[in-house]
């Protein structure tokens, strides 16, 4: 019997050190997030190469993977990250750059990868991932009438309450700009140069200055995506911007009287990184290419309501309908992608906010102290 | 008598002072091979990354020689108008090969430290330098992007041109040295820093003040109230204390929402009415109070092991020597216990001061604290050097808070138990 437990033992730590040693490793956000992409899919993946993927958690930022750099000692081999994040790693020399045609394989149609989607990547170490929508959502039972538009959000007199936004200042100055009269142009061109300008930035500032320091309006603060539901939901505001996923989540997954409004949205992309001398780089890079190809990033919009970065797939969720993991209900339309979702959209401009993060970031904090 | 006679041989022949100082040798270095695995790991964990963190505040080679040319042909220039042609000529130099060696990108992050927009146009710059032609520089540099013509980019240049600066301590107080070489205060509407460093020590302080406020009279209890009700009233202490801090921000958020459970309480028996409930969460209010709960262990236990020493007997005595109850307790019983309020309230200050997760969930609009801003530079910005700056000034504050302690009570009458 001890005999038979100690080779068990060595057993099972052999197998572990093995895998471990070549299975890839991708750090994500965690939750229902990374639940749909590992169903979706990394499991499929792994089974097709023979090469098991590890999810590990981790909160956004490129701290860790800088840190690991610097130690010598890199653990993960793809990380999910903001748009941002990958031009930063990028530039500091974190992440691979790919050879995009040459890396990921085309649509089935033939078309090539690099055209396959709905608009350019913000760095050479970026593969776009899903695309999520920056919208807002208000209670059904708390709110009289209808908001239909980005302005209905700070209409404090027609629809008096709180606010929930955003902790800091991506996107809400975008909003702001497109409640107060900016029209987005093409991809939101207009709002940002906008805010190119000290001006734009300071009406920015002001509109949501105005907002939260109504006495019939007032803001609170979200830091994490699972807070606009569930204020919503304790009725501590009326309307609450977020990420649409979490929306759809509260509404078709838990049957919430949460309604969304798509006008005015911010659509952002969520990428893949390819970490440079990852522990297993080269099958990572495989990996890679395979779970973002069509059909795999069509599986994993069963399981969210995140579009997939491909046009190409949507056709798949198309020709599948109902798409989402409970059989009835029609996926596509719940798209941040979907035609009549877009009609007044803006596409987060990752470069723009590389470049006046800092000191957007400082306005905003000094706008907030004085509220 | 001749000199050696006076000395005492031990039996082998060696004069004892000799043999007692190897024995005691010995001990000394056994005492410090005890000690050894200790010292080497609060040199590795805590001096030396304290060390480096301070070095890393400091040190700007990387740009410096990066831009060696630059540099040099800056020397001449006074940073009032547009630099000359030569500078031009050489930042393109340097600027090539940085290109070549794909390097430039390490470039664009830093220099947008120093200066937003400098990215872009570092990067627009890159592309467009292949198709440079020789000779005026200036010109063809200035038509990549408008910006490039504008001085203040320069003078952000030139400011980082030595190898080893303090400018980061400088952004950490809203201030930046200006091309006369004068420190000055960055713009009115960027001024964020001085405004988390009084709110972090506002916070830090109210706190500390409501936890002694609430711990001492509990601690009180704690000390003389019977075994069986004291055991009690400690598990009461204790479980919150072992509660995740989570779990106990999350629940002060459920009850003190204006939706929440308090402010039901307070519209049902008529205190207030519905729509005039009050805001106790996402502001400053529901910050003190979170804060002070999940603190109050810390004052509460080092004031408890220091009043639990404290006899009985003492304060009947200055009762019976004719002092009033609060004359006893002013004169014996509080002097008593001033080792452990100071204990507790540093404690309790220390850990207010570095506090992160509580006030950026509870605290709303003004809930981000300096502790908040550091993990932004460390995780999204990656400007290590300016979060390590911030951290060694966190860190230079909290060491005064100490001195001055040590300076007003005496750290020698600190009491943990």
């Amino acid at each position: 019997m001890k005999k038979l437990s100690k080779l068990l033992l060595t057993l099972t730590f052999a197998l572990s050190i093995t895998s471990s040693a070549f299975a890839v490793v991708v750090a994500s956000w965690g939750g229902a997030y990374t639940e749909s992409q590992k169903l979706g899919y990394g499991d499929p993946t792994a089974a097709a190469l023979g090469v098991p993927i590890d999810w590990v958690d981790y909160s956004g930022g490129l701290s860790e993977i800088k840190a690991q750099k610097e130690a010598g000692a890199i653990v993960w081999d793809i990380i999910d990250v903001f748009a941002s994040d990958t031009i930063t790693g990028c530039d500091e020399g974190i992440f691979v750059e790919f050879d995009f045609d040459k890396d990921f394989p085309p649509a089935p149609d033939g078309t090539p990868a690099s055209e396959d989607f709905f608009t350019g990547m913000p760095s050479k170490c970026a593969v776009g991932n899903i695309l999520y929508s920056w919208n807002y959502a208000y209670n059904s039972n708390n709110v009289k009438g209808t908001p239909k538009t980005i302005k209905d959000f700070f209409n404090t007199k027609k629809f008096p309450g709180k606010r929930a936004i955003y902790k800091s200042a991506l996107t809400n100055l975008e909003i702001a700009l497109a409640a107060d009269g900016i029209k987005a142009g093409k991809g939101g061109a207009k709002i940002y140069k906008a805010l190119n300008t000290e001006k734009g930035v300071q009406r920015a500032l002001d509109k949501i200055k105005k907002l939260c320091t109504d006495p019939k309006g007032g803001c609170v603060f979200w830091a994490s995506g699972s807070q606009g539901p569930e204020l919503l939901m304790s009725g501590e505001v009326v309307m609450a911007t977020g990420w649409n996923g979490r929306f759809f989540n509260a509404t078709i997954g838990e049957g919430a009287p949460i309604v969304q409004v798509w006008d005015g949205q911010g659509l952002d992309y969520e990428y893949f990184a390819l970490v440079k001398g990852g522990p297993n780089e080269s099958d990572a890079k495989k990996a890679l290419a395979m779970m973002t190809n069509t059909e795999m990033l069509a599986g994993s919009a069963k399981y969210i309501a995140y579009a997939p970065w491909r046009k190409s797939s949507i056709a798949v969720m198309e020709a599948g309908e109902p798409w989402y993991k409970d059989g009835k209900t029609n996926m596509v339309p719940h798209m941040p992608t979907a035609p009549q979702n877009l009609k007044n959209y803006f596409l987060v401009d990752a470069e723009f906010w590389s470049d006046n993060g800092t000191e957007l970031g400082e306005k905003w904090e000094a706008m907030k102290a004085g509220l | 008598m001749s000199s050696e006679t006076q000395k005492i041989l031990t039996t082998d022949g060696i004069p004892l002072e000799e043999s007692l100082r190897k024995a005691e040798k010995k001990n000394k270095i056994k005492a410090f091979l005890l000690v050894a695995p200790l010292l080497l790991f609060i040199i590795i964990t805590y001096i030396f990354p304290i060390g480096e963190m301070l070095f890393r505040s400091v040190d700007d080679r990387m740009v410096t020689n990066m831009l060696p040319k630059t540099f040099e042909a800056m020397k001449k220039w006074d940073g009032k108008e547009l630099p000359q042609e030569e500078v031009f000529e050489a930042f393109y130099l340097d600027y090539k090969i940085l290109v070549e060696e794909k390097r430039h990108g390490k470039l664009a992050t830093q220099m947008n430290y120093t200066k937003n927009g400098f990215k872009s146009i570092l990067k627009k710059l890159a592309r467009k330098q292949k198709k440079f032609e020789e000779g005026n520089y200036k010109e063809q540099i200035m038509s990549v992007h408008k910006r490039w013509a504008n001085v203040e980019y320069w003078r952000a240049l030139k400011r980082r041109s030595p190898s080893y600066t303090y400018s980061k301590y400088l952004k950490g107080i809203d201030m930046y040295e200006n091309e006369d070489g004068k420190i000055v205060q960055v713009p009115e509407d960027r001024r964020v820093h001085k405004i988390l460093w009084m709110r972090t020590l506002n916070i830090a302080l109210g706190v500390t003040i409501l936890c002694f406020l609430m711990g001492y009279p509990i601690a009180h209890l704690l000390a003389t109230l019977p075994m069986k009700y004291s055991n009690l009233l400690m598990i009461c202490v204790l479980l919150p204390f072992w509660t995740s801090l989570l779990v106990r921000t999350a629940s002060w958020m459920i009850l003190l929402q204006q939706q929440g459970i308090v402010n039901d309480f307070f519209v049902w028996i008529g205190l207030v009415t519905d729509d005039t409930r009050p805001e106790m969460m996402y502001n400053k209010t529901g910050t003190f109070v979170a804060m002070t709960q999940i603190l109050l262990p810390f004052m509460v236990l080092p004031l408890y092991s220091v009043m639990k020493t404290i006899s009985p007997s003492l304060m009947r005595a200055g009762k019976s020597l004719g002092g009033t109850p609060f004359v006893a307790f002013w004169k014996v019983y509080f002097p008593l216990t001033v080792p452990g309020i100071g204990a507790g309230c540093l404690l309790v200050f220390i850990l207010a001061i570095g506090y992160y997760i509580t006030p950026a969930l509870v605290g709303g609009a003004s809930g981000s604290l300096i502790s908040n801003h550091i993990a932004f530079h460390m995780k999204f910005t990656l400007d290590w050097s300016f979060a390590s700056a911030m951290g060694l000034m966190l860190l230079s504050g909290v060491l005064g808070v100490y001195w001055i302690y040590n300076k007003l009570v005496g750290i020698d009458n600190i009491k943990l138990g």
